[in-house]
């Protein structure tokens, strides 16, 4: 796809995408805010947002791989092998942090086993995340056998349910990461290879990045990402099963490219990602507070990505001929 | 090449073009599938010689045939460099609309009207996809991305919380026992996998479909219409879909909108363990239905095995298992070819 031009609305005025995102998210607010009363308390905005966090932390390294033009299909499944070898960890020792920690280990394995089959093998990651995403839910739910591990304890639930200076935690823990990740992006060498990479991978390699390493480390550290949701989504719901973060591959991606992050690479912020995982939240709270139908909210979420993209692809880009 | 050079070449090169068809043999994906078909069921054969009986066989190709149908148009649909991860929820919307004409406690219409209607149906909104990634260039995993939300959203919705049961008696009769002794799906299933193979081998569109995918730009030079082939694969793969869904729906008890989740990639998962290039323009239809028989015997295999049901729960494992043992095979045969390349060169 490197034939495609970015048009003169594109090239002047590089932040068209997440200025349209932001306006649709001010204009859902305003008529969320209109039709439900309160929709806008911050109270219950922040009581709310529970839900949005895992997908945020996994937005964060899907947005860096998708900047590659990569793509990882298998963070669900991750999350769900982490949580159950956090359960079984724990029912076997006891021990809250034993289990933490095999949870993120097992996170920044199953990511290490994409990278080194994409980065060693130069599979295609569409492929490679699609068999691991059967495989790492196939094993999770072969080993626990359907199996669900509860009852960590109060004090664990409280890392996921609590607050600090009036913010949950998961929530200043994505903040931070958020800060962290665009700054590496905007600010490092290596952040900015990840958009060589994404433009012309070959003129990347030529001019001595080391595509490969890096490809690693971004499925690993994705992988990582997973391990971290799947803790703050076992201590949230105090239940640890093979079928944690089923389908948030999905929602996930929904969320980057409506982002403004191109699927074909190059492109791309923190920025974007943000407001996108900000629209479908806030799309969402509203559809199920206003309609109180979860149908609805997946027609309107499945509808706003393609007219997203369809109006990317008209708008800002002109292919050549 | 260095054939010109020894006097002797001749008499090698007619030595290695039987090694190397012999490898190339051994090297292709249909082989190994086949191999490892044959070797399970030797296995499993072995240990419980009722798993080589007829009706267990007739029961594993009435649950391949499905899959077997929307693979057909999926395959092509990858042959041209695009992908489909829709079918699943165009399944379930499909089989909602028809369970809501055709059910003797819903509209109840003639199936005259209600098959030929979601035949339609299933056409116009692989049409639609296709237009999308034709037309609006938008890059068909995300649009097909979109829809699989989309369309099960609105399954959901048309169901409002109810099951569909009561289709017409005759339609499940002959769902259940087919034609002639042999079940519908199979036959049906034949009939696309004809249907595909001489589409693929003996007419032009086959062709241009691999050409479209092995280079869109040559094609382009060519005169091949991209737009058009595009629409026509989507198009297609929205009609088998509808197909699949005619013939495999009134198997079950009742209608929910809970059908065909995760069956687009189970599809998917087939085409490409059936050797068609992600990148488009490479495999054979073969291979893909190879792999559809591989990826749906494992589970009666897991049963047969006589593991119980903690058996069961491991067969998404080795589904996984075997699409990486696919492409790791792949990668690496590929590799030795090409340093094998390097080396007749130097």
């Amino acid at each position: 796809m490197s034939s495609t031009h970015e048009s003169r609305i594109g090239r002047s005025f590089p932040w068209w995408h997440e200025t349209v995102v932001g306006v649709l998210l001010v204009v859902v607010l305003l008529v969320a805010s209109r039709l439900v009363p309160d929709f806008l308390k911050l109270q219950s905005q922040l009581l709310l947002s529970r839900q949005l966090w895992e997908f945020a932390i996994l937005a964060l390294g899907m947005t860096l791989i998708i900047i590659t033009g990569g793509i990882d299909l298998s963070v669900g499944s991750t999350m769900g092998l982490s949580a159950v070898v956090f359960g079984g960890v724990h029912t076997a020792t006891g021990n809250l942090f034993a289990a933490s920690l095999a949870c993120l280990i097992t996170g920044l394995c199953c990511g290490a086993v994409n990278g080194a089959l994409v980065s060693r093998l130069r599979l295609h990651p569409l492929i490679v995340t699609l068999a691991t995403f059967a495989a790492y839910r196939g094993i999770a739910e072969g080993w626990s056998q359907g199996f669900s591990y509860s009852r960590f304890g109060d004090d664990f639930s409280n890392l996921a349910r609590g607050n600090w200076m009036g913010v949950p935690l998961p929530g200043t823990l994505f903040l931070l990461m958020a800060i962290g990740f665009g700054v590496f992006l905007s600010k490092t060498p290596n952040g900015r290879f990840l958009y060589a990479i994404g433009h012309n991978e070959r003129a990347a390699k030529f001019s001595g990045i080391a595509v490969e390493r890096i490809r690693f480390w971004l499925y690993t550290t994705t992988g990582l990402l997973a391990g971290v949701a799947a803790l703050i989504y076992v201590a949230r719901f105090d239940t640890a099963k093979a079928d944690v973060g089923k389908g948030f591959e999905l929602d996930v991606i929904t969320a980057v490219v409506l982002g403004g992050t191109s699927i074909y690479g190059g492109r791309g912020n923190i920025v974007g990602t943000t407001l996108g995982l900000l629209l479908i939240h806030e799309t969402r709270l509203f559809i199920s507070r206003y309609w109180g139908s979860d149908e609805l909210r997946s027609i309107v979420i499945g509808s706003l990505l393609i007219v997203a993209v369809l109006a990317y692809q008209l708008v800002l880009r002109k292919r050549e001929r | 090449m260095s054939n010109l050079q020894m006097p002797t070449s001749e008499h090698r090169s007619i030595q290695a073009s039987h090694l190397s068809m012999l490898s190339r043999l051994i090297r292709q994906r249909e082989t190994g599938l086949l191999l490892l078909i044959v070797l399970t069921c030797a296995v499993v054969g072995i240990k419980d010689e009722h798993f080589l009986s007829f009706d267990v066989w007739r029961e594993i190709l009435v649950r391949c045939a499905p899959t077997a149908i929307v693979a057909c148009g999926v395959m092509l649909v990858v042959v041209t460099g695009e992908i489909d991860i829709s079918v699943g929820s165009l399944m379930a919307l499909l089989s909602a609309v028809m369970g809501r004409m055709i059910s003797e406690s819903e509209a109840d219409l003639s199936c005259w009207i209600g098959i030929p209607a979601t035949l339609g149906l299933g056409t116009l909104m692989g049409l639609f996809t296709g237009s999308l990634v034709a037309v609006g260039k938008a890059p068909s995993i995300i649009v097909t991305l979109g829809l699989l939300t989309a369309l099960r959203g609105l399954t959901t919705l048309m169901m409002g919380g109810k099951n569909i049961d009561r289709l017409p008696e005759g339609l499940t009769q002959l769902a259940k026992q087919g034609l002639f002794g042999v079940p519908i799906s199979i036959l049906a299933g034949i009939g696309v996998i004809g249907l595909t193979s001489v589409l693929i081998h003996h007419v032009p569109l086959g062709r241009r479909l691999y050409a479209l995918g092995s280079s869109a730009e040559s094609a382009k030079m060519v005169g091949l219409s991209e737009v058009r082939l595009k629409l026509f694969v989507f198009g297609y793969t929205g009609f088998l879909t509808a197909v699949a869904t005619i013939v495999d729906v009134p198997r079950l008890p009742k209608i929910e909108s809970g059908i065909g989740t995760e069956f687009e990639l189970l599809v998917v998962t087939c085409v490409v363990v059936g050797g068609i290039a992600i990148s488009g323009g490479q495999g054979r239809l073969i291979g893909v239905l190879l792999a559809v028989v591989l990826m749906t015997m494992i589970r009666p295999v897991l049963t047969f095995m006589d593991i119980g049901e903690a058996g069961e729960k491991w067969t998404r494992a080795i589904q996984g298992m075997f699409i990486l043992l696919a492409v790791v095979t792949d990668s690496l045969s590929s590799r030795r070819r090409r340093s094998s390349i390097r080396e007749d060169a130097a």
